[in-house]
């Protein structure tokens, strides 16, 4: 039970420095320690193999986004 | 409760360990996998951190790297033993192709983690212990001071080459 606590207290206090920090590559690692703490969060809520995928398709979605937007606040992806 | 909290400690220390020596021996640091790491990285070196760091940093951030592994694998090793963690570790290798990740730090990771997690869960330790374990240990890299951690991981990066 403390480590749910404990994980979803980090994924407020990182949900908050995000919302804080105006510079975007600085805040992407921010939301980027939420996801973790969400994705934490499922499987403790959830003890149920099926927590385990709906858990991972949130973290690989999130930081999928997450790439996207690095991607596109670098100016898009430069090919050759 | 104290006897859980420092069971989280340490996992977190194992945990730490076990992402950043697998993410350095990959050379996460050496180059951004995409763009967007590259500008996190830049960003952070503007804010006072270091270049090498930083781009560690950036990939941990566009792609399921060992620390997403670690996290993964302690999920799977919670709800299904040592076959979960097995099957976190193929989640997190699809997860690297969908994120145009070339490298393999983020498998063999979560490979790695699900052996040590189970290992420890035969010595009194919880699963959970190592879910919120790697919670604190990505919140210390990422989340409380980037310029600090980007020396840090630089520092580490420096010892690897």
């Amino acid at each position: 039970m403390i480590a749910l606590y404990l994980v979803a207290a980090i994924a407020v206090f990182a949900a908050i420095r995000a919302t804080v920090e105006k510079n975007t590559g600085r805040k992407l690692p921010y939301v980027n320690v939420m996801n973790f703490a969400v994705a934490g969060a499922i499987v403790l809520l959830l003890d149920h193999p099926l927590a385990l995928v709906a858990a991972a398709a949130y973290f690989v979605g999130s930081t999928l986004e997450a790439n996207a937007i690095a991607s596109t606040y670098a100016g898009g992806e430069r090919r050759g | 409760m104290l006897g859980q909290l420092l069971h989280i400690l340490a996992a977190a220390i194992v945990s730490w360990i076990l992402f950043v020596t697998v993410d350095v021996f990959f050379r996460l640091p050496e180059a951004g996998g995409v763009s967007g790491a590259s500008a996190i990285a830049r960003d952070i070196e503007a804010g006072g951190g270091a270049l090498s760091g930083g781009t560690m940093m950036g990939n941990i951030v566009c792609s399921p790297d060992a620390s997403a592994g670690t996290l993964l694998a302690a999920c799977g090793v919670y709800v299904a033993g040592i076959p979960g963690g097995l099957v976190a570790a193929a989640l997190v290798f699809i997860g690297n192709r969908i994120c145009h990740d070339p490298g393999y730090a983020g498998t063999t990771g979560a490979v790695l983690a699900t052996f040590v997690v189970y290992g420890f869960t035969q010595v009194g330790f919880a699963a959970t212990d190592f879910i919120a374990g790697m919670v604190i240990a990505i919140l210390t890299i990422q989340g409380l001071s980037h310029a600090h951690a980007s020396r840090l991981l630089a520092r580490l990066w420096r010892v690897r080459q």
